[in-house]
């Protein structure tokens, strides 16, 4: 179960509204109790792709329309940021331009088995650059597949 | 010395949960598989099968990644704080 505040899910959508037609990422900040993470800030990162891994033979290293790179360092900075604040990095997320709001096999690969249910991946998919639907995903079975959970933004 | 690691979320399932462990190494090498000792199941996520650390898997000594230092062999001072970090990509199509 994933619990979002209002204001961090406009910021997440405006977020990826604003790098479209790119893919954004950043992560999520807030509390854990058992496994179900509640989201009260987000830290936005940069998308800094430029093929540093392989997540499929057509990976183009220039194109971060369709490929998103969270770089350690930034989510070294957001661990900081979370901890300052007495709060956990509780998941990721990253925008899907026009495409929905589901994982695709190359973000499973960009994973690495590394999830399970406290870490949730969230997805905004963007319309013609308006953000639409909102989804959370974990990542279970040792990294084998993407189950979606319950996910709900409280005013 | 006692030195903290600090381990991510994502990871915590194979540590019993814990946030941080604090162990007495003097480098980072001995760390890692003292930490591995403690959480056996924590391996396979930190290590790939030829024993090396996987490459989405990122160590830090302080501000500073480990490959840029002397990767396992780097020293630990008493009191410094290790973090494991992973990196994490994606992309549509």
């Amino acid at each position: 179960m994933l619990t979002f505040n209002a204001t961090s899910a406009a910021q997440l959508a405006a977020h990826a509204e604003a790098t479209y037609p790119d893919e954004c990422v950043g992560l999520l900040l807030g509390r854990l109790e058992a496994d179900h993470k509640t989201v009260l800030a987000i830290y936005q990162a940069e998308n800094r792709w430029a093929g540093q891994v392989t997540l499929a033979a057509n990976d183009d290293p220039t194109s971060r329309r369709d490929r998103f790179y969270l770089d350690p360092r930034d989510y070294l900075r957001a661990d900081r940021a979370a901890r300052a604040q007495d709060l956990e990095v509780v998941g990721v997320y990253h925008s899907h331009p026009d495409y929905p709001a589901i994982p695709s096999e190359r973000d499973r690969v960009g994973a690495q088995a590394i999830g399970g249910p406290s870490f949730a991946f969230v997805i905004q998919s963007v319309r013609a650059g308006r953000a639409a639907e909102l989804a959370a995903w974990l990542l279970v079975d040792e990294g084998a597949r993407f189950e979606q959970e319950e996910m709900t933004v409280w005013p | 010395m006692a030195v903290t690691i600090t381990i991510p979320t994502a990871l915590r399932q194979y540590a019993a949960g814990k946030a941080t462990v604090v162990l007495e190494a003097d480098n980072v090498g001995a760390l890692l598989r003292g930490l591995v000792e403690q959480h056996p199941t924590l391996g396979k996520h930190l290590f790939g099968e030829d024993g090396r650390l996987r490459s989405f898997v990122n160590v830090y000594v302080g501000d500073e990644d480990i490959r840029y230092l002397a990767g396992e062999a780097t020293p630990l001072q008493a009191g410094e704080t290790v973090s494991i970090i992973p990196a994490i990509a994606g992309g549509t199509r």
